[in-house]
């Protein structure tokens, strides 16, 4: 997955850091539990925070053991309808991202996209069956990125809508008040990572020759942004951060508003800010799950 | 109606003070500016009303049970709400009354639609007209801004207002694109900043903090206020 959503750890207090832990373990043994042990690896920072968004005010949890930690059992989120569906959500978009990887790559790395496949294609089964509306979703959505591609759109907002509708689907698992709010603010979220990732991506497509919405948007310095057209994507990734938070400040509390107005307001920020410096890339080989 | 208190987040024994911080703090986390053109705005605005009726029945049922006395700064709250509440109206007024001013009749039906978040009517209606002037340029960016797609509004805004620099209306939107817009941020979550642009609308607050200060120690950075 991408993993730019993520908290700025040194600002969590400990039990928030606990209790972020727990769901992010729940996830992972809701996917071991729903899918396999292969779907495990699909877990990530991402769906955490959709995991929490959708889980509201549940909070019950149980000490387990998993084969990372093996010596030590860790509190981790009791399955409930919210985790079960983030686990669901998991599944079809990592199967959505491998099908684009077998599609996208060249011949050996396809291969290796097209045995990843194999692996999870039961798993997708399944979970496309629980979840028809997000399945369809985001099959049209890639689609679309993929059309998109090929015509090498040079629009950022077109791109990003794609991947974007993709979170908002995520979130917009009933009607009334709360879906709306949600599916607002995963709209702008899904859009904030996928233009950060444009970013991040930017000299490697440069180099490769590969689709990337900016090379097409904007006009390249020695393939890099200018100044001005950095201030730019970076005002427009600012509307977006604005319009999550305005949509954050219309949901309820829950026992996780803590750990999320961190992601937030510091996290995604951080985050934004080292893309651009130049300085995220090196973690995120370091950290990468998928 | 819920329970006042509960509305405000305070418990029933809170002092003046303690309520009038909560429904300021609330206040600034609903205000209208932080919704501006926001697809979510309705919501926000049907908040804000919900904290000022039960701000209002909180001081009013205060002031009748005599614990009230020692506060005379009521009023001027009831004034700044006041505020909050006209500054809304013109936001939503906004929209009626520049279709007054626009000269074509499907512009204010395109700015109706707008208003009432029916955006892919009002797309399709902005599709359908051959002549792109200033009023269709600043309407398209109206809609893909609500829509979330914010750098083709910037553009759209910035044609409009290249095509009738006189005119305020696509001046302010090309203004408020540019300066950032506002959003709210908890206490405790305000050190980091995204952009430069952030930098500079801090700027002002800066300085009047700065300012407070020093009069705080006797002097006066900012002789006027």
């Amino acid at each position: 997955m991408y993993g730019y959503v993520r908290p700025e750890k040194g600002e969590l207090k400990v039990k928030e850091y606990q209790r972020y832990r727990g769901v992010y373990c729940g996830l992972c043994h809701g996917l071991r539990r729903r899918y396999g042990p292969m779907c495990r690896m699909l877990v990530n920072y991402d769906f955490t925070l959709l995991a929490m968004l959708l889980a509201g005010a549940e909070e019950t949890t149980c000490d387990k053991r998993c084969p990372v930690h093996p010596l030590r059992k860790y509190p981790c989120l009791d399955s409930c309808p919210g985790l079960d569906i983030a686990a669901d959500e998991t599944v079809i978009l990592a199967w959505w991202k491998l099908r684009d990887g077998v599609r996208d790559e060249r011949f050996f790395k396809s291969l290796l996209y097209r045995a990843a496949c194999l692996v999870y294609r039961r798993a997708y089964k399944k979970a496309a069956a629980l979840r028809p509306a997000f399945a369809a979703e985001t099959q049209a959505q890639m689609e679309r990125l993929n059309r998109l591609e090929e015509a090498k759109s040079p629009s950022l907002d077109e791109t990003a809508d794609a991947f974007a509708a993709i979170l908002r689907a995520a979130g917009e698992t009933g009607a009334g008040t709360r879906s709306r709010v949600l599916g607002e603010l995963l709209y702008h979220l899904g859009r904030i990572v996928y233009l950060l990732d444009a970013a991040d991506d930017l000299a490697q497509d440069e180099k490769e020759g590969s689709y990337n919405p900016l090379r097409y948007r904007f006009q390249l310095e020695n393939g890099k942004l200018s100044q001005q057209d950095e201030a730019a994507l970076r005002l427009t990734l600012q509307h977006s951060h604005n319009s999550i938070s305005a949509a954050w400040a219309l949901l309820e509390p829950s026992p996780y508003s803590e750990i999320i107005s961190n992601i937030i307001y510091l996290g995604l920020p951080a985050v934004t800010q080292a893309v651009f410096a130049g300085t995220w890339r090196p973690r995120k080989r370091e950290r990468s799950k998928l | 109606m819920n329970d006042p208190y509960s509305v405000l987040g305070v418990s029933p024994n809170a002092s003046d003070e303690e309520v009038k911080k909560a429904y300021r703090d609330l206040a600034r986390k609903y205000h209208p500016d932080n919704y501006h053109d926001n697809p979510l705005a309705d919501l926000a605005s049907e908040k804000m009303k919900e904290i000022n009726e039960a701000y209002d029945e909180i001081t009013k049922s205060r002031e009748q049970g005599g614990s009230g006395n020692a506060y005379g700064g009521g009023s001027a709250y009831q004034q700044q709400r006041g505020g909050y509440q006209q500054q809304r109206g013109g936001y939503n007024a906004g929209y009626q009354q520049r279709s007054q001013a626009g000269s074509n009749a499907a512009y204010a039906q395109i700015r109706a639609l707008i208003n009432a978040n029916n955006l892919a009517q009002a797309e399709a209606m902005l599709n359908k007209i051959t002549v792109h002037d200033a009023e269709w340029n600043y309407l398209m960016g109206s809609v893909c801004w609500r829509k979330g797609w914010m750098d083709e509004a910037s553009r759209y805004f910035r044609t409009a207002s290249n095509m009738e620099p006189m005119n305020q209306e696509y001046r302010q939107a090309v203004q408020y694109m540019n300066q950032g817009g506002q959003a709210y941020r908890p206490t405790g979550y305000t050190n980091m900043n995204m952009t430069n642009a952030d930098a500079a609308c801090n700027m002002c607050g800066n300085l009047l903090c700065a300012d407070c200060c020093c009069e705080m120690m006797g002097g006066d950075l900012i002789p006027c206020c």
